[in-house]
C-alpha cells in the first residue's frame, strides 16, 4: 500500500467523521432551531410542524414517537434527559404523559396567550400543560347491526357476548380511557366492569386502528377507538358508523383526549420553544387538524369542522382530572398487565 | 503496537462494557424491583413463550439452513449464486418489514390475519429472516473440510453417508455456532412478535421502559436476556471459538469437492425455488403490488429522501469506523500480545447478541449529562451505539482474514527492521484489503438495516429510513410504507447485489 492512499483514505475518513460528528450538533447553530419531541402520529404532526417551518423561518428538529410498536417512548426519553434536556416542546397525544411529566418536574408552565379560550378542562391550571385538537373516545359500529349499542356498558351486555373488541388496555389511550373509568366510577365500579367484559368475551387488539377494521371487516359488532380511527374508515366507505357514548344526562359521558403541548424546562431554545407552542396552539392549527385524516376536534370555538365530526360543545363530555386520571393511570398498570394476561 | 492495540481496546470497552455495567449496577441498587419482577408468574410466562419461540426458530432454521447450506454450497445445482443472494435478503432487511409484507399479502388475498398472528406467524417470519445464518455458516464452513478426508469416505460410502458421517460432524462447531446465534437473536428480537401480538420476554423490558415508564424496572427486566447472552458467548468461547474463529485449511476451487446431482438436479431446483419464492418473493411481490406505480416511490423519496441520504451516510461512515476498529481487534485477538487480549472477542460476541434496545437504554443513562453533550446531543451516540452493537462482526472477519497471512511475511519485515505501523501499512493491510473490503460491506448493510440502536439514539432531525418507515407506520397509507418499504430494500440489496458481484469478480479473477 502507497503512503499516498492510506494519507487520503485517513483524510476522507476524517472529513466524514467531522460531517458526521458535525450533522447532529444543533446546539451552536446560528439560525433559529426548536427542538421538538412528538407522540402525535407523524403522518399528521410532521406536516404543522413543516408549516411552521415556512411561515416563522424557525428550523424544526423532531423526534418522533412509534405510537404502535412502543419501542422508543420519546416521553421517556424526556424523563431520561430531564436533568440535561435537549427538547424545547413535546407535543403528546393525550395529556395524561403531559400529567406525568409535570409530576416528575420535566416540564415548564407557559399560560399561552392562544390558549384563552381553551375550556378549563383540556389545560393545566398553571399552565404545565395545554390541550388542543382533540379525539374522542366512540364506538365504532357495524353498520349491518341493527340496535346499535350507545353506552360503553355494551361491553358487559349478554346480547354482544364475543361480539366486541378492545385495543389492548396497556397501551395508548385505552389505557387512559380505562383510568379515566376507574377515576370516575371509582376502583370497585370500574373493576366489576373490567371483569364483566372479560366474561363477556371481549376479543383484544393491537391497537384501535385494527380494531376498527375488524369492525369494518364485520368480524366484531363494534368496538370503543378514537374518533380518527372511526372517521377514517367512514371516509374510506367502509360499513361503519360512529357513536358518542354515554350522551345522557345520567351517563358518564364521553371521553376526550385531547393532545397537549408543553414546555420544558431548562429547554435549550426558550424562545423559539414558546412560539412553537403558541402555533400548535392556534385556531389555524385545530383547523388543519381537524380537516387532515386524522379530524381532530377544536376546541376552540368558532373553528370549521368536517361533517363527520361534532363540534365539542355539543358533546356531553366524561369530567375527569387528567391529573388524577394521570396519577391512577400509573396505579392500575400492573391491573391491566394482569387483566391482559388471565 | 501494545499501546495503539490497548487504546482501541480500552475504548471499545468504554463504549460498549462501561455502559452495560452501570447500567446493570445501576438496576441492582434499588429495594425490590428485581424480587418483584421475578415474582411474578408474567414474568415466567414471557420468559417461557420467548424461549419456545427462539427454541422452534432454532431448530427450524437448523433443519431448513442446513440442507439449503449443502445444495446451494457443496452440489452442482444450477444458479446457486441467484438462491443464495435469494435467500439472503430477509436477513439484510429489518425484520418488521418481512411481517409488513406477509400482512399486507394476508389483507390482500383476503386470508385470515389471525393466521399470521402469534406463535405461528412470529415463527414463521423469524425462520425466513435467520435462515440465511445456518445456510451460509454451512456453505463456508464446508470448505474447511480438507477433501482428503471426503475422498476417503467416498471410496466406501455414498455421498449422503459420508455428508452425515465425515463433513457434517467436521463442521458441527460452526453449525452450533449458527445454532446459538439464532437462538439469541430470536431471543432478543421484539419487532416481530409485537407486530403479530406474540407476547416474549424481550418485549417485558420495552413494556417496562416505554409503559410504565421505569428505568430500573427495565434494566432488571433486561437481565436474563443479558444473562442468556453472557451465558451462551462464554459457552461459544469455550468450547467452539478455537475450533471455528481460525480455520485450518480453507478449499480452493479446484481442490473443493463438489456433489454431482445428475438428473435430482431439476427437482431439487423446483424444490429450491418453491423455497425462494415463499421466503422471498411472495412477501416482496406483495409489497410491490401495494405500492403500485411509479409515483409511489416518487412520493416515498420525497417523504424519506433526506432519510434515506441519512442512512447511507451513517453507513459510510459507522462502517468505516467498524471496520477500523475491529482489524485491529482482529489484530489482537491473533496475537494476543497481553493477557487482557483474550477476553476482548467474548466481549464484543455479548454485546453483539444483546438487543440493541438493552444497549441503546445502556448508552442513554450513561452519556446523557451537561457534562458529555458533545457525545450525546451528537450523532457520536449514534456512532458508539453501532461500535458497541457492531464491532464484534468486523473483528471476527477480521480475524479470520488476519489468520490466512502466513506469520513468516510479518516476520521477514521484522527481520529487516520494519516497525509495526510499516508492517501494517506495507504487508498485512495489502494482504488483507478484500477481507477489510468485505468486513466493510458487513458492517455496512447491518447499520443500514439496524432499528434498535438508531431509534433510540439518534439526534433529534436526524432519523434513517428504517426508523422514518417505523414512524410512519403508525396511521401512515399502506401504499406509502409499501413503497417505503420496497425502497428500503432496495437500499440494502442493490449495494448488497454490487459487492457480492465484485467479490465474484475478484475471486474469478483470483
Amino acid at each position: 500500500m502507497k503512503t499516498r492512499d492510506l494519507i487520503i483514505g485517513i483524510v476522507i475518513l476524517v472529513v466524514a467523521l467531522l460531517l458526521f460528528w458535525k450533522s447532529g450538533q444543533e446546539m451552536t447553530e446560528k439560525r433559529p432551531v426548536v427542538v421538538v419531541y412528538v407522540s402525535e402520529d407523524r403522518v399528521f404532526s410532521e406536516p404543522i410542524l413543516k408549516d411552521f417551518e415556512k411561515e416563522t423561518g424557525i428550523t424544526v428538529k423532531a423526534v418522533y414517537d412509534t405510537e404502535e410498536a412502543k419501542s422508543t417512548g420519546v416521553m421517556n426519553r424526556l424523563i431520561a434527559e430531564k436533568s440535561n434536556p435537549q427538547a424545547d416542546v413535546y407535543w403528546a397525544n393525550e395529556p395524561i404523559r403531559a400529567e406525568i411529566l409535570k409530576q416528575k418536574g420535566v416540564s415548564a408552565p407557559y399560560l399561552s396567550p392562544n390558549a384563552k379560550e381553551i375550556p378549563k378542562i383540556f389545560k393545566d391550571p398553571d399552565g404545565f400543560w395545554t390541550g388542543f385538537s382533540a379525539r374522542a373516545r366512540v364506538l365504532i359500529v357495524n353498520s349491518g347491526i341493527n340496535e346499535r349499542p350507545e353506552s360503553i356498558l355494551a361491553y358487559t351486555e349478554t346480547r354482544w357476548r364475543g361480539k366486541s373488541v378492545i385495543a389492548n388496555p396497556l397501551f395508548g389511550t385505552t389505557t387512559a380511557h380505562i383510568a379515566a373509568l376507574f377515576t370516575y366510577w371509582g376502583d370497585d365500579r370500574a373493576d366489576a366492569f373490567m371483569r364483566a367484559m372479560k366474561r363477556n368475551g371481549v376479543a383484544l387488539s393491537t391497537s384501535n386502528g385494527e380494531s376498527a377494521d375488524f369492525v369494518a371487516a364485520g368480524r366484531y359488532a363494534f368496538s370503543l377507538v378514537d374518533s380518527d380511527d372511526a372517521v377514517n374508515r367512514i371516509r374510506q366507505g367502509r360499513p361503519v358508523t360512529m357513536v358518542y357514548p354515554d350522551q345522557k344526562p345520567d351517563e358518564p359521558g364521553c371521553f376526550i383526549v385531547p393532545n397537549a403541548v408543553l414546555l420544558i424546562k431548562g429547554a435549550p431554545h426558550p424562545k423559539e420553544a414558546r412560539r412553537l407552542v403558541d402555533y400548535l396552539l392556534s385556531k389555524e392549527t385545530e383547523h388543519k387538524l381537524a380537516f387532515a385524516d386524522c379530524a381532530q376536534i377544536p376546541l376552540h370555538p368558532d373553528v370549521e369542522i368536517p361533517e363527520e365530526l361534532q363540534p365539542i360543545d355539543t358533546i356531553r363530555i366524561m369530567q375527569v382530572d387528567y391529573a388524577k386520571v394521570a396519577a391512577k393511570l400509573l396505579e392500575i398498570q400492573p391491573y391491566l398487565k394482569r387483566w391482559v394476561s388471565e | 503496537m501494545r499501546l495503539f492495540l490497548a487504546s482501541i481496546v480500552s475504548i471499545l470497552l468504554f463504549i460498549g462494557i462501561v455502559p452495560i455495567l452501570a447500567m446493570l449496577i445501576k438496576a441492582f441498587m434499588p429495594d425490590d424491583t428485581i424480587p418483584s419482577l421475578f415474582g411474578s408468574m408474567q414474568t415466567w410466562m414471557l420468559m417461557r413463550h420467548s424461549v419456545i419461540l427462539a427454541s422452534l426458530v432454532t431448530v427450524s432454521t437448523f433443519l431448513l439452513g442446513i440442507p439449503l447450506g449443502i445444495f446451494l454450497g457443496k452440489t452442482d445445482l444450477p444458479f446457486r449464486r441467484f438462491f443464495i443472494f435469494l435467500f439472503l435478503i430477509p436477513l439484510l432487511v429489518p425484520p418488521y418489514i418481512i411481517a409488513v409484507a406477509w400482512s399486507d399479502l394476508f389483507q390482500m388475498s383476503g386470508l385470515p390475519l389471525h393466521w399470521l398472528s402469534g406463535l405461528p406467524g412470529s415463527l414463521f417470519i423469524l425462520v425466513s429472516v435467520y435462515l440465511p445464518l445456518p445456510m451460509l455458516l454451512t456453505m463456508i464452513f464446508l470448505h474447511t473440510v480438507h477433501p482428503h478426508l471426503e475422498e476417503a469416505g467416498r471410496l466406501v460410502a455414498t455421498w449422503p453417508l459420508t455428508l452425515w458421517r465425515v463433513t457434517l460432524p467436521l463442521i458441527r462447531p460452526a453449525l452450533l455456532l449458527a445454532a446459538l446465534l439464532v437462538f439469541l437473536l430470536a431471543l432478543g428480537e421484539f419487532s416481530v412478535p409485537m407486530y403479530l401480538r406474540y407476547n416474549v420476554y424481550a418485549v417485558e423490558s420495552f413494556t417496562q421502559f416505554s409503559a410504565f415508564y421505569n428505568f430500573e424496572a427495565a434494566t432488571a427486566a433486561a437481565i436474563p436476556l443479558v444473562l442468556f447472552a453472557a451465558l451462551l458467548t462464554v459457552a461459544e468461547n469455550r468450547y467452539l471459538r478455537n475450533r471455528i474463529a481460525i480455520p485450518r485449511h480453507f478449499a480452493q476451487k479446484n481442490e473443493f469437492l463438489r456433489i454431482t446431482l445428475g438428473r435430482n438436479r431439476w427437482s431439487v431446483l423446483t424444490g429450491m425455488a418453491c423455497l425462494a419464492a415463499i421466503f422471498v418473493a411472495m412477501p416482496i411481490g406483495s409489497l410491490l403490488l401495494q405500492a403500485g406505480g411509479i409515483d409511489s416511490y416518487l412520493r416515498a423519496l420525497h417523504v424519506a429522501g433526506d432519510a434515506l441520504l441519512r442512512s447511507f451516510f451513517y453507513a459510510f461512515v459507522g462502517a468505516s469506523v467498524l471496520t477500523f476498529f475491529g482489524f485491529f481487534t482482529g489484530y489482537l485477538f491473533l496475537k494476543k500480545p497481553f493477557y487482557a487480549a483474550r477476553t476482548i472477542d467474548p466481549l464484543l460476541l455479548f454485546l453483539f447478541t444483546l438487543p440493541g434496545t438493552v444497549i441503546g437504554i445502556a448508552l442513554i443513562t450513561f452519556w446523557n449529562t451537561p457534562s458529555t453533550n458533545i457525545v450525546y446531543a451528537t450523532t457520536l451516540i449514534v456512532l458508539f451505539g453501532y461500535l458497541a452493537k457492531y464491532t464484534a462482526l468486523t473483528a471476527r472477519i477480521s480475524l479470520a482474514t488476519l489468520a490466512m497471512v502466513p506469520p513468516s511475511m510479518e516476520e521477514a519485515a521484522q527481520m529487516t527492521g520494519a516497525g509495526w505501523f510499516q508492517r501494517m501499512i506495507h504487508i498485512v493491510i495489502p494482504l488483507t484489503r478484500h477481507g477489510i473490503l468485505g468486513a466493510w460491506v458487513v458492517a455496512s448493510l447491518f447499520i443500514l438495516r439496524d432499528i434498535s440502536i438508531t431509534i433510540l439514539l439518534y439526534p433529534p432531525g436526524h432519523d434513517t429510513l428504517p426508523v422514518r418507515i417505523f414512524t410512519l407506520m403508525a396511521n401512515g397509507s399502506p401504499q406509502l410504507i409499501a413503497s417505503l418499504c420496497i425502497v428500503m430494500i432496495a437500499a440494502v440489496v442493490v449495494p448488497a447485489a454490487v459487492a457480492w458481484g465484485w467479490f465474484h469478480y475478484w475471486g474469478t479473477k483470483r
